[in-house]
């Protein structure tokens, strides 16, 4: 497969006027405008995929696996995330939508919403066996961990070291499939179809393990199409419910897909449950400072509303949601997942990360101390001539960025028009 | 040659619970970008942050003054506040003037002081009943506890 870059997103030079749409958007401010285009500063950068939902001008490509990289594999596995089940009209049920996935090529399909459970049971049980500290951290939002690991390097100790659900459904399938199929492991590819841009780099770069188990992620957006018209087809095939295997599917691990969903089963804990990108970084501001000492759990989740308000998805999140909260009601709380399976896998320590998260350093002002502070009072003068209006069109998102790129080298005090106009 | 230090204050204003936290998450922020070690960061984080709830539960305004050189961070809030009658008493763990709604809010617990205390190399408190209330903090930057 191709290289693949170490940020999923990128600017389309054709596309992007230099527009100050995703420099304002951006909640570590990880874009500046250069030279009339929009560039992402890649050690600032979180995928978060913000500056996606905010480009008029639908310029910021998200870099994921695309359908024809695929035929590389003789066989392929489609791991869905359960937001995909809120994607379709009410009449689509989640079997039609598996049953779809085959049709487009792929040779099997793996249902998640068990594992999302599974891996429920298996926070609840890490949280158990913790009684310090106080709040864990949920590590299922990719870019929640990673956000942590830049801007809250002290908390990395807090998250739970419970692989997310996409990566033990795919460790389950490469432990069985080469057996089952007699076919060598390499020739399988295990593909997560995912609303989400981070997906891809925690695949190709993970942190808790050497090797991620996926080989790709699909996003919604690319493969809804042609899911589209073969579940328009599949509606006309009378023998398509005859022809699919029964699959079981948790209510419980498909609330997952939606903010609260690994908090909701948690009766005996206190839970917090947050999201969107700027409540999290609030949130964990306040972690920081030792506030929220008596949660347990604290979910977090950079989209809104959870990944159900992923930015490569197609519905919007409220037709989504109420789709996706009908069928977690329609398949209630009953658990599919044997407690003693769990038990067993959680003390095989077969869900656990295999090294911990750590702390990435973010450039300080200087290496040298002293300089640092030289630098922090001079960006503070500079703050001082600035006009305060974060207009945007120096380039950076706001006048105290500016200051920061000025001291740190990276941009020059005339880039400000109202500074220049003035002399 | 003289030490080159960072300096900046802060407002805060009594009651203003809607901002409470600013001046410490910009406090921490800062430290960040200087280069201190993680430790420290969250050892001033908490501490500014108490403080700083102290002035906004107790006092009608007050004063934070930041300054950080290579080898130290100091956090001084000055507080025109009721002052404290018996420190020791306030030093100790659990005890609290707290009111009930700040309780509500998950204040009052009575670890403030204490905890700041803790979380300090070197702590300073001077009050003086009706006048208002001065905390010294000082945490060393090079990693090392006292």
């Amino acid at each position: 497969m191709i290289e693949a870059p170490r940020h999923p997103l990128k600017i389309s030079l054709e596309k992007c006027i230099g527009c100050v749409h995703c420099l304002t958007a951006c909640p570590t401010k990880a874009i500046r405008i250069k030279n009339g285009k929009a560039l992402i500063l890649s050690d600032l950068c979180i995928d978060c995929g913000e500056c996606i939902r905010f480009c008029p001008h639908d310029a910021i490509e998200s870099q994921t696996t695309s359908f024809t990289d695929l035929d590389t594999f003789r066989f392929k596995v489609a791991i869905p995330a359960t937001v995909l089940y809120g994607q379709f009209d009410n009449a689509t049920l989640p079997h039609e939508i598996l049953f779809a996935l085959r049709r487009i090529g792929f040779d099997h399909v793996y249902e998640l919403s068990t594992i999302c459970e599974l891996n429920n049971a298996a926070i609840e049980a890490y949280i158990d066996s913790h009684p310090r500290p106080r709040p864990l951290i949920a590590s299922t939002c990719p870019v929640v961990v990673r956000l942590i690991q830049h801007r809250f390097p002290s908390l990395c100790d807090l998250i739970i070291p419970i692989e997310p659900a996409r990566e033990i459904a795919a460790k389950i399938l490469r432990a069985n499939l080469p057996r089952i199929l007699k076919i060598e492991p390499a020739e399988i590819g295990i593909i997560h179809i995912t609303p989400c841009p981070a997906k891809m780099v925690s695949i190709n770069y993970p942190i808790s393990m050497e090797k991620s188990y996926l080989d790709g992620a699909v996003s919604i957006r690319d493969i809804y199409n042609p899911l589209f018209q073969a579940i328009r087809q599949s509606k006309e095939d009378t023998l398509m419910c005859q022809l699919f295997p029964e699959t079981i599917f948790s209510g419980i691990g498909m609330g997952t897909a939606l903010s609260g969903g690994e908090t909701r089963g948690l009766k005996n804990h206190r839970t917090v449950a947050v999201s969107g990108v700027r409540d999290t970084m609030r949130v964990l501001d306040q972690v920081e400072m030792g506030l929220l000492k008596d949660v347990d759990l604290l979910e977090c989740m950079v989209c809104p509303d959870g990944c159900v308000g992923g930015p490569l998805a197609v519905e919007n999140r409220f037709l989504a949601m109420s789709r996706i909260l009908r069928l977690v009601n329609l398949l209630g709380e009953r658990t599919v997942v044997d407690s003693s399976d769990m038990s067993m896998l959680y003390h095989k320590d077969f869900l656990s990360f295999r090294h911990p998260i750590k702390p990435i350093q973010v450039p300080p002002l200087d290496n040298d101390p002293d300089r640092a502070i030289r630098k922090a009072k001079r960006r503070i003068n500079l703050i001082k001539k600035l006009p305060g209006k974060d207009c945007g069109t120096c380039g950076a998102p706001d006048c105290k960025t500016l200051a920061d790129d000025i001291v740190r080298g990276q941009a020059v005090l005339a880039d400000c028009l109202f500074v220049k106009e003035k002399k | 040659m003289t030490e080159i230090s960072f300096q900046q204050e802060f407002e805060i204003k009594g009651g203003d619970f809607v901002r409470a936290g600013e001046a410490s998450c910009e406090i921490k922020n800062l430290l960040k970008e200087l280069g201190v070690a993680m430790q420290v960061v969250r050892r001033a984080a908490i501490v500014s942050y108490e403080a700083e709830m102290n002035v906004i539960m107790y006092a009608g305004s007050g004063r934070l003054d930041l300054s950080v050189t290579s080898d130290r961070v100091q956090i001084v809030v000055d507080d025109r506040g009721p002052g404290i009658e018996d420190v020791e008493l306030a030093m100790s763990e659990g005890y609290s003037t707290a009111t009930p709604e700040m309780r509500e809010l998950g204040f009052g617990a009575g670890m403030g002081l204490p905890n700041i205390k803790r979380n300090s190399d070197i702590f300073k408190i001077h009050s003086k009943v009706g006048r208002g209330t001065r905390l010294e903090m000082t945490i060393r930057t090079n990693g090392h506890r006292l």
